[in-house]
């Protein structure tokens, strides 16, 4: 039996979760929204995660019913992500590892969204669309890593969303993502906007440099509502998405597509579950407790990696704002 | 009179913090040792351990440098005080 809590603060969301051999025993997590209009400023996230993270992990430990000395692993979040927040929750892991005399372990932000989904939909070896919102790309895993097929060369499709909906004073809450979303559902017009694919690589500065500078202008004229320009850069981005996951499964000759992350709920889902029945595939994807950046993806990426023998010391602990998916060697697969 | 060039000033302060125990000291260097300053360049900061004190060495080109990493330094070095509180051994408590 091996038990894993995990520590997860790198965007806008604090969490602890904790594993036991595949079963999610607690999951609590806090998420700081900002008023409309305004982006995640960093030094504040750091200070909303400082004031709760500890409230977060006697949380986590109550939930799960379970003793600082059954822990065997203390995992976190190394990066990527915002370097106030990831410090801060880097910090406590280490304290509470080292308090509690038990190893510590670095985990890549991604890699915790794949095994997270991976564990939760069964998927065997998927073609993974990686939706977080500091990283972006089609992975696939291949010989001890998790290769990165194709991704944004500029921003992720999370920051985006999150800009755009700054541009238009979207709410934060419960996320810009999600807003957008909703009102893309009362959208009827469709607007062009630049679709910019390269090769497997997905671009969305230039969509959002062009929303922003034309937004304001086709609203005040009347053109098209703020529910056509969400109906219409959803239908856009998502559309760039799946286009660049089907190269990548007719590259690796894959019949599976896993989504992962934050953007990866409702609307993506539907239309890459159209893109998987042209093609014969099956799509996996998480509901909102695992798509969203939470402590218990951690720890069960922290489970595979202890088993497997990683354990980071804490020289090696340090954490990072930029940290590729494939920088991991994913000892715990064949 | 030439101002005196700003790379030849150094603002440098120490701090110190007593902990309850050379155990505690240790953990408290462990926890803030290992990530480098977010600036590159202009500062540089060093963590030692005696007895039971955690002390802090800091050089800066710049006051303002100085100011905002001796304050991140406080922000954390509170949070791994309150853990030690929270689920530390009970003299922490």
């Amino acid at each position: 039996m091996t038990i894993v809590i995990g520590f997860e603060g790198s965007a806008n969301k604090i969490g602890v979760g904790i594993v036991r051999d595949g079963a999610v025993l607690s999951n609590p997590r806090r998420t700081y929204i900002t008023p409309p209009g305004q982006g995640r400023f960093s030094v504040e996230t750091a200070k909303h995660h400082r004031a709760c993270v500890l409230s977060v992990l006697k949380e986590a430990l109550l939930q799960a019913g379970i003793q600082p000395a059954d822990i065997d692993c203390v995992a976190f979040t190394k990066g990527p992500g915002m370097g106030g927040s990831v410090v801060a929750v880097a910090i406590v892991a280490r304290t509470v590892a080292q308090l509690w005399k038990k190893p510590l372990l670095g985990v890549n932000h991604c890699i915790g969204h794949i095994e997270m989904g991976r564990l939760i939909t069964g998927a065997a070896n998927p073609t993974v669309l990686d939706c977080v919102e500091t990283q972006r790309g089609v992975i696939s895993y291949s010989e001890r890593r998790y290769r990165i097929f194709g991704e944004a060369i500029d921003i992720a499709v999370g920051n985006c969303l999150d800009r755009f909906a700054r541009v238009i004073k979207i709410s934060n809450d419960p996320s810009p993502g999600y807003n957008i979303e909703q009102m893309a559902k009362k959208g009827s017009q469709f607007v062009e906007l630049p679709y910019t694919v390269k090769g497997m690589d997905v671009s969305f500065s230039g969509i959002l440099s062009y929303t922003e500078e034309m937004a304001h202008k086709m609203l005040g004229a009347g053109e098209c509502t703020p529910e056509d320009l969400c109906f219409s850069l959803q239908e856009t981005l998502f559309s760039m998405l799946v286009e660049v996951t089907e190269r990548a499964m007719a590259h690796c000759g894959s019949r599976e597509v896993l989504i992962v992350g934050g953007v990866g709920c409702n609307l993506l889902q539907e239309m890459m579950e159209v893109m998987c029945q042209e093609r014969g595939a099956k799509l996996f994807a998480t509901d909102e407790r695992f798509c969203i950046d939470n402590g218990a993806m951690i720890a069960q990426a922290g489970w595979e990696m202890f088993r497997s023998g990683h354990v980071t010391s804490l020289e090696d602990s340090w954490v990072t704002q930029r940290f590729r998916t494939d920088e991991v060697e994913v000892t715990w697969r064949d | 009179m030439a101002a005196p060039h700003s790379e030849t000033l150094h603002f440098k302060t120490v701090g110190s913090v007593f902990l309850f125990s050379n155990r505690l000291a240790q953990i408290a260097h462990g926890s803030l040792s290992p990530d480098a300053e977010p600036r590159k360049g202009g500062i540089s900061k060093e963590l030692r351990v005696t007895d039971n004190n955690l002390n802090v060495f800091w050089c800066a080109e710049e006051a303002r440098i100085l100011r905002v990493s001796v304050g991140s330094f406080l922000d954390h070095l509170a949070l791994v005080l309150e853990t030690m509180q929270a689920f530390g051994p009970s003299e922490t408590q």
